[in-house]
């Protein structure tokens, strides 16, 4: 297997299929279709010249107004959700790039930067650790994810960045509840497991700091 | 359409919305981030909307000039 070299860190390709992933092609058919349609566009405008609307006009308007963009839309949204889940989309605003600094650091030996070196979780790291279990969490991480742009954007916040609420145990117990070596701890003596359970003894007690402590500083937006 | 019909400028703003909202989709697909993300949830997608309402208008509008609707 190739090996691939990135700086001073030697980096092992991760597989890859062929003929890509779902993501691959929703994103290449997203583009494709939304740059269809801008030609569709073009085509309507011109057919749109006359004085009358012909039924060329309105077959191209039909096609470039109604249903292509229903396609582009759908493509969009499933592309967008997605990414925007992604460590890269979460390091896209500047207040977020010491903790990604700090994730991406195979030195570091916080808990966001162990879990992330080791692939304790594949991919969305942020978002897996910071979104709760199930559509509902799903819902909840993406509306308080709005608040987060619309602060960002407005410069309505303060630093440090601090987590809004305490971190539930529910998000660690969702991967570590069921594993043998959490169970078998023994710093998980069977009778701490109904106080973490109902997060009376927080994980983030022991285990922590999940991020690194951040300097006070002058907002620099 | 008939001159009685819809005036092909309302169409041509259904155009160029559909327009905006392809380059927010594009934008979306090759650069995505959460304000992106965003502009088009809350942007875009409105302005197709409003899009499809017009041309609904005009088809709307058309057949009843010509007593159809």
């Amino acid at each position: 297997m190739p090996v691939a070299v990135a700086g001073a860190e030697v980096a092992v390709p991760r597989p890859h299929g062929w003929i890509g992933t779902a993501s691959d092609w929703v994103r290449g058919l997203g583009i494709a279709f939304a740059l269809l349609d801008a030609v569709l566009l073009v085509l309507a405008w011109r057919s749109l010249r006359s004085s009358a609307v012909t039924p060329t006009a309105r077959g191209w308007l039909l096609v470039s107004v109604g249903l292509v963009p229903i396609m582009v839309a759908f493509l969009s949204f499933s592309h967008g959700l997605e990414a925007s889940t992604t460590v890269n989309a979460c390091g896209s605003c500047h207040v977020m790039t010491p903790f990604v600094q700090d994730l991406r650091n195979v030195q570091s030996t916080t808990l966001a930067a162990t879990h992330y070196k080791n692939r304790f979780i594949p991919e969305s790291q942020c978002y897996t650790c910071h979104s709760d279990y199930g559509l509902a969490g799903t819902f909840k991480a993406k509306v308080e994810g709005l608040g987060h742009v619309w602060r960002y954007t407005t410069g309505r916040y303060e630093l440090p960045i601090k987590i809004a609420s305490p971190f539930p145990n529910v998000r660690c117990l969702s991967c570590h509840a069921e594993s043998q070596r959490f169970l078998n701890a023994a710093g998980h003596p069977k009778d701490v497991l109904p106080s973490l359970v109902d997060g009376t003894l927080p994980c983030i007690g022991c285990h922590g700091p999940a991020h690194p402590e951040q300097k006070k500083e002058a907002r620099a937006r | 359409m008939s001159p009685r019909g819809v005036p092909a400028r309302v169409l041509r703003l259904a155009i160029v919305l559909t327009l905006v909202f392809n380059v927010l989709a594009l934008l979306v697909m090759v650069h995505t981030t959460p304000i992106v993300f965003t502009l088009f949830m809350f942007g875009a997608q409105p302005l197709f909307v409003i899009a499809v309402v017009l041309l609904i208008g005009a088809v709307v509008a058309d057949l009843r000039a010509k007593d159809l609707f």
